[in-house]
């Protein structure tokens, strides 16, 4: 959840709440007022009303009346004196659309002698109407108070909280090898303004550690080629000295199987730093497809030697724009690896076809590790031909010129395939 | 045969010195760019080897003086692995090949015998030894006057012994040899086994004496 919804969730549902309770209350609380407000005319009408009454009725006139939208009915009647009493009186008449509702008032008084019994009632169906219509008006304007506050609030956040965003779309953005420091501009809010200032400090230094491994390595892998070819010509001169028995002989041997696999590696670091340091800047036009059928014919020793089925289907050749080196690098490092990690009597197989190269081969009867598969030194233990950067500056390669590798195990075969 | 070496690294020179001391060539060592001013100046030589990075200059500026004057001394540069620059620029200065380190003594050695082989002026491109007869121009090898018929890696690997020979050749070096790249991909030793046996019989079929030696899994020697 975004972090501006977070807030106006929270204001959301505490107005709705406020809403659901506050209108149904307001609405029971102004129809109490609203009765008791009635029940205060009928009592003054009543006062007023009796001497009125007495009048009439000691000039024999009318018996019943009307007196200013109130309904006055008194009777004769036997008994005792009552007390007053107030009720509401609901019916509805032979037409049920016709519903009244009223508010009587009974009451009692005494002429010459005589107990006469008061109605007086009055209609509530307007009162209560109006009642409602000023609930509408209310609810109305609440509604256009949250909504309004909501919107205000969402657009005072969204602005607040614009710099945020910048930060953070600009710090996925970066990359540790490509820039040095994460340049942000200042932000008139104090916190983003440490925050901004701190990302600049931990980018700055994240760069320059980077930096300083990389040209670790780059000078290390540098200053080895020397000593390297130093040792390497001594132990070929050390072959050539008499006289030489068989134990020696082969610890010469073992020598230059380690010196070479020391250059090996050396060279392969080079090759990383390089693509690192974008030091492959030709490019030319390549069809995948040759270089495949070449180093194909080159391999093809290894390929018969372990008795492996190889099919290659060319469909569609792909042709790159990119450095031969490092294409030629990066097929020959698959390639080598399928026979590698091959079975014997295992198979290859090899396909071309709209801008995907698969490679698929027999092997190990278990999935490789995908989290680790590409990152530096990650090899098979028991194998001593790897040295662990091949599937390496396959990824650089890849992330260099934007093609996707991928690899998955299915059906007992390791899948690799790179969209170019 | 007269050699300069150009190398700032003493080490190293003093391997090329004595590798190449035994194929009868006569070799100067200039460990600076001033000495390899000064030697170039004074004397011709039919192969120089020649550093890049030297501590007091760029060892293609040795190049561009000879060339400016006309001088058809075999060039073959040498210069560290992550150089590929140098390496287009020597070639384009007109050097006849170049060697990245590390590299193998007998490599080095094949180089400069055939960019000696190249520059010869009489003509004469046939290496004789005893009844063994190789024309590097026509890449055709006899015994006994009769033509023995090799693939171009046989081929390739006979003159690689033959010019080191009665030395041991690593097998890593004859596997960099006849596979380039690829011997950094495999040990393919077996490659090497399987020529060499094609190699040895045709020889032998014809009549040749089985000079090539295989010195205790280290490698094989033509010995003669």
């Amino acid at each position: 959840m975004r972090l501006l919804n977070k807030t106006i969730t929270a204001y959301f549902i505490f107005s709705a709440i406020l809403l659901l309770i506050a209108i149904p209350v307001f609405y029971l609380a102004l129809k109490k007022l609203m009765v008791q407000n009635v029940d205060e005319q009928l009592v003054t009408t009543k006062t007023l009303i009796i001497p009125q009454l007495t009048n009439n009725i000691m000039n024999h006139r009318e018996t019943n009346m009307v007196y200013s939208g109130y309904e006055i009915h008194y009777e004769k009647k036997q008994g005792d004196n009552g007390t007053d009493s107030i009720y509401t009186n609901e019916s509805t008449g032979p037409d049920p659309d016709h519903f009244s509702l009223n508010r009587i008032l009974v009451s009692h008084f005494y002429i010459n002698q005589e107990f006469y019994n008061l109605h007086i009632t009055t209609s509530l169906v307007d009162k209560y109407a109006l009642v409602k219509r000023i609930i509408w008006i209310i609810v109305f304007l609440l509604i256009v108070l949250l909504l309004g506050l909501l919107i205000l609030n969402r657009v005072l956040t969204k602005r607040i909280w614009q710099p945020f965003y910048n930060t953070l779309s600009r710090l996925k953005n970066y990359r540790v090898d490509r820039q040095s420091v994460l340049k942000l501009e200042q932000s008139p809010v104090n916190e983003f303004d440490d925050l901004n200032h701190a990302l600049e400090t931990l980018t700055a230094s994240s760069h320059q550690a980077y930096q300083g491994q990389k040209e670790f390595i780059e000078n290390a892998s540098h200053e080895l080629q020397t000593p390297l070819a130093v040792f390497q010509s001594k132990l070929e001169l050390l072959m050539q000295t008499k006289p030489l028995n068989e134990e020696q002989a082969s610890l010469i041997a073992d020598l230059a199987g380690a010196s070479k696999r020391m250059s090996r590696l050396n060279k392969d670091l080079i090759l990383l730093t390089k693509i690192d340091n974008d030091q492959f800047l030709e490019k030319e036009s390549l069809s995948v497809k040759e270089i495949l059928e070449k180093l194909i014919r080159q391999y093809e020793f290894q390929i018969k030697n372990r008795s492996i089925r190889f099919s290659f289907l060319d469909e569609q050749d792909i042709r790159v724009e990119a450095n031969r080196t490092l294409i030629e690098t990066m097929l020959s490092n698959l390639l080598s690896n399928a026979i590698r990690h091959n079975l014997p009597n295992g198979f290859i197989k090899i396909t071309l076809f709209e801008k995907e190269l698969t490679i698929q081969n027999s092997g190990r009867a278990s999935s490789l590790d995908t989290q680790k598969l590409f990152r530096r030194f990650q090899k098979d233990s028991h194998d001593t031909e790897s040295i662990g950067l091949g599937l390496e500056i396959v990824n650089k390669i890849c992330t260099l010129y934007h093609y996707s590798i991928q690899y998955q195990f299915s059906n007992q075969m390791h899948i690799f395939s790179v969209k170019f | 045969m007269k050699i300069l070496i150009v190398e700032d690294e003493k080490e190293l020179c003093k391997s090329m010195v004595a590798y190449l001391k035994t194929e009868n060539y006569h070799c100067d060592v200039a460990n600076s760019f001033k000495e390899a001013m000064e030697k170039t100046e004074s004397f011709d030589y039919d192969c120089i080897l020649l550093d890049i990075s030297l501590p007091d200059g760029n060892g293609l500026q040795v190049l561009k003086e000879l060339k400016a004057n006309r001088r058809t001394d075999g060039v073959i540069i040498i210069s560290a692995l992550d150089a590929m620059s140098d390496r287009i620029a020597g070639l384009n200065l007109g050097a006849d090949d170049y060697l990245a380190k590390p590299f193998h003594l007998p490599e080095l050695a094949a180089r400069i015998a055939s960019v000696i082989r190249r520059r010869r002026f009489d003509g004469n491109s046939t290496i004789t030894l005893n009844e063994l007869n190789i024309d590097t121009n026509a890449k055709i090898v006899t015994a006994n006057g009769k033509p023995v018929d090799l693939t171009r890696t046989e081929y390739d690997l006979l003159l690689y012994l033959v010019t080191n020979k009665n030395r041991v050749v690593s097998k890593n070096a004859i596997a960099e040899r006849i596979s380039g790249d690829e011997a950094e991909v495999f040990n393919n030793f077996d490659v090497i086994y399987a020529h060499m046996k094609n190699l040895k019989k045709k020889l032998s079929g014809a009549g040749s004496t089985d000079y090539i030696k295989a010195v205790y899994g280290m490698g094989y020697k033509f010995e003669i």
